[in-house]
């Protein structure tokens, strides 16, 4: 647990902080309900907690996107641990090396692009969750490498696309890349495949999920 | 339950309505930001409509 330093999460604490005190010292004081405790009390109640609210949750969505957060289920903990890991060569870690993904380099791989792509994300999180609590959360890691698997695993590909975008002259020199250039834009070969560039997370494939890559 | 009550009642709601929805600033993993955005924030709609109720059933009481 640390003291947050984000400017949003600062200036909800200090909307907190306001609505708290005026809540606190009407419990203390018990005022009579007249006009002017009633517009104090409109600004306890209301404006400055859905302002605190709304800096929290903007915050709150922010903080989604972190590595920190995804690893907090346990059976993404191996995953967190490898991306933590400046020794590791694992396809995500050395994204995570890489400023442009950083701490968020979970949600950047593996979030929907396009105009809703943030909704669509955070609804699927909510899957996760619901899967954690009714699934997943008294699994061991080991357990849960046999069953845990990518959802849409032909999707993968776009997200790698948004940066390494098949087009470029370099990336077609490659003939491993030139070779099998539509069945990887259609996502049927994926990039992160054993012949390939290797597993994202390859010391996360159990038997089961060696089955299912592409 | 008296006016004063649904108030006090509201206020304490408020208040563990604030509470739950600053510990995940503190704490921004999976179970205090989804309590953040669910509990936190029902409760402090309700209290809030509490308020509202206790602020028109006043203004209906003085006309």
């Amino acid at each position: 647990m640390t003291f947050p330093t984000a400017p949003l999460a600062i200036l909800a604490l200090g909307l907190a902080a306001l609505s708290a005190t005026i809540l606190v010292t009407f419990l203390a004081l018990r005022p009579p309900l007249v006009r002017v405790t009633k517009i104090w009390l409109l600004l306890g109640f209301g404006v400055f907690p859905i302002a605190a609210a709304f800096a929290g949750n903007v915050q709150g969505f922010e903080a989604t996107k972190e590595r920190q957060f995804c690893g907090s289920c346990h059976v993404m903990s191996l995953h967190r641990e490898d991306s933590d890991n400046a020794a590791s060569n694992s396809l995500a870690a050395r994204h995570a090396r890489n400023p442009m993904f950083g701490s968020e380099n979970c949600y950047v791989c593996h979030a929907d692009y396009g105009m809703f792509g943030t909704v669509v994300t955070k609804a699927g999180g909510l899957r996760h969750v619901w899967l954690y609590l009714t699934e997943y959360r008294n699994v061991p890691v080991e357990a849960a490498k046999a069953t845990i698997h990518l959802r849409e695993p032909q999707k993968m590909n776009d997200n790698c696309m948004q940066c390494h975008s098949t087009k470029d002259s370099l990336w077609l020199a490659v003939p491993d890349h030139r070779a099998p250039l539509e069945a990887e834009r259609a996502g049927r070969l994926s990039c992160a495949s054993e012949g390939c560039h290797g597993f994202a997370h390859p010391f996360f494939r159990g038997p089961a999920n060696e089955a299912r890559a592409l | 339950m008296t006016r004063r009550r649904v108030l006090d009642a509201a206020c304490v709601a408020a208040l563990a309505a604030l509470a739950l929805m600053t510990w995940q600033l503190f704490d921004p993993r999976v179970w205090p930001v989804i309590i953040a955005m669910s509990v936190g924030q029902v409760l402090g709609t309700a209290s809030l409509v509490a308020y509202c109720g206790v602020v028109i059933a006043d203004y209906r009481a003085r006309t």
